[in-house]
């Protein structure tokens, strides 16, 4: 079934559906969703294609997930993953690459970016506080 | 997804999780229409048919002979428990109020605890419920964990109807990567809150995957004791188990001769359904919902306009007495008088310089660019004569 009448049955239930005291705009658990909004574009699960990033095991890089548009009923062929661990440029720059290059859900670039450098960013260790005894990493 | 669209062809898959061969084409029930509006009616409809009436004793509060004192005593008239010797004697009885009265409005058992829902519309709810199991993005969002399973609808061979172990019925499940949804179940056990606890609903814990079969030949006793699992067969399909609270997208397993009945139990739109009287799936109010395919269809093009692209930037009005090039916009022979008028007062400002100059005995001041205009005076006669300001 297409992706909006996905949409309209899930928009106010669902299992990815993270409703939160104080903030009006409901949140989503979906790991394809890119900014973890509940909202028709950014919610992955629905679409049939989707982008999705997350820190790798090993907490040294990203994962860059693709949902291949073409095996949209057979859950468990349809994602491409890379794990790109080299630095936070190349990195980035793989990610904007594979996004517009391949014109796969351009729309999205920018949130795959900002979402991959959050993750980059909090995989650095702290920078040691000025004054304090060296604090450890609270990972 | 038209209702004519080629339907697409179904893997069978084996015990082993390979494909088994055979093939199924998609039966027409998954394009029904799916109306979670229509499946959350009728389920909470039908869900009120297996309840247990209750209701308080019909006696409580009436087994006494109690009757109002009147008036004239200098308590409240409310009927008063007849008689002498015990606490009991002279407090208030009957009324909703009174300690040891009956309850307003007693509950009552003949409460019109079952609904009559019409046929067609509990036909029309199935025909959506199964239509969304057929839609992952559903299943997913109903919390199944099915990120690895082979495919959806998730079909497999005959030969699990005839399983008698539990064993061979996890075994089975972890094969085909079905697994994680039991898991699933496992980690949601808990305690009910509230109630419920004393009233022999203790635990609780999220559903698992629904096997639908054809044919049991055992397989109901090896999946009972899987944590999650229901089984059912396929000819007393059950909203209440394919759309559990009302929600669709259950995760269901088919096996083959299960699947390949959808098509005579419930039509498909060119033939009416075969095992029920006088049904044909719901017809759908949109044949193309994907908006995306359809702003992009030669119809629709075809009737829009052109796009407006240009971009209208507000330009900021300017006064054209205060901007010259306001004014220029507006009548251009203002530069010439604007430069004129320059001209003219400078010309009127050396005049008075040389007055004063020469009062002072001074020379004058000399004109500007005249040795310019003499130069350019000579070209303009080399140039056999064109004037020059």
């Amino acid at each position: 079934m297409s992706s909006e009448i996905a949409w309209a049955v899930t928009r106010n239930n669902s299992a990815y559906l993270l409703k939160k005291r104080n903030c009006p705009k409901p949140f989503s658990v979906d790991p394809f969703n890119l900014t973890n909004k509940n909202s028709f574009r950014y919610n992955g699960f629905l679409h049939k294609k989707a982008v999705a990033v997350a820190p790798t095991a090993d907490k040294k890089g990203v994962t860059l997930t693709l949902k291949k548009s073409s095996r949209s009923y057979r859950p468990g062929q349809r994602y491409n993953r890379s794990d790109l661990k080299k630095g936070a440029r190349v990195v980035l720059t793989t990610i904007r690459n594979t996004l517009n290059k391949q014109r796969y859900r351009k729309d999205l670039s920018k949130a795959a970016l900002r979402r991959a450098s959050a993750l980059i960013r909090a995989q650095k260790p702290l920078p040691p506080r000025k004054g304090a005894k060296p604090v450890k990493k609270a990972d | 997804m038209s209702l004519s669209a080629a339907r697409p062809v179904i893997t069978v898959y084996g015990e082993k999780n390979e494909p088994s061969g055979t093939t199924c084409s998609l039966p027409a029930v998954y394009k029904a229409p799916i109306r979670p509006d229509i499946v959350s009616v009728i389920h909470h409809e039908i869900a009120k048919n297996h309840r247990q009436a209750y209701a308080v004793n019909q006696d409580s509060g009436h087994q006494t002979s109690a009757e109002s004192w009147g008036t004239g005593r200098a308590v409240a008239r409310i009927p008063r428990v007849r008689g002498g010797g015990t606490h009991r004697s002279g407090q208030g009885a009957y009324g909703n109020m009174c300690r040891g009265g009956h309850m307003f409005a007693p509950t009552k058992t003949w409460r019109r605890w079952h609904r009559k829902v019409n046929v067609a519309q509990k036909r029309y709810a199935m025909c959506s419920a199964i239509a969304a199991t057929g839609v992952p993005a559903l299943v997913m969002a109903k919390g199944h964990r099915i990120e690895n399973i082979p495919e959806v609808p998730l079909v497999v061979s005959d030969k699990i109807q005839s399983y008698n172990k539990t064993k061979e019925a996890v075994i089975l499940l972890r094969r085909l990567k079905a697994w994680s949804d039991i898991e699933q179940v496992y980690n949601t056990k808990r305690m009910r809150a509230g109630k419920g606890k004393m009233r022999n609903r203790r635990r609780v814990q999220k559903l698992g995957p629904l096997v639908i079969y054809a044919n049991d030949q055992g397989l109901t006793r090896a999946f009972r004791n899987i944590p999650g699992v229901d089984t059912i067969c396929v000819d007393n399909l059950n909203l209440l188990k394919l759309a559990p609270g009302g929600h669709v997208g259950r995760f269901c397993i088919w096996t083959e001769s299960a699947f390949k009945k959808l098509d005579a139990l419930y039509g498909t739109w060119r033939k009416a359904s075969s095992e029920k009287k006088n049904w044909n799936l719901p017809q759908p109010k949109m044949a193309q919902t994907d908006l995306a395919k359809l702003l992009k269809s030669e119809e629709i093009r075809k009737v829009l306009r052109a796009p407006n692209k240009k971009i209208y930037k507000a330009v900021m009005k300017t006064n054209p007495l205060k901007n010259t090039r306001a004014m220029v916009q507006l009548n251009p022979y203002a530069v010439v008088q604007k430069k004129n008028a320059e001209l003219l007062a400078a010309k009127r400002l050396r005049e008075k310089a040389a007055v004063k100059a020469k009062k002072a005995g001074q020379k004058p001041a000399p004109q500007p660019n005249v040795k310019r205009a003499a130069a350019l005076a000579k070209k303009g006669k080399a140039k056999k004569g064109k004037g020059k300001k």
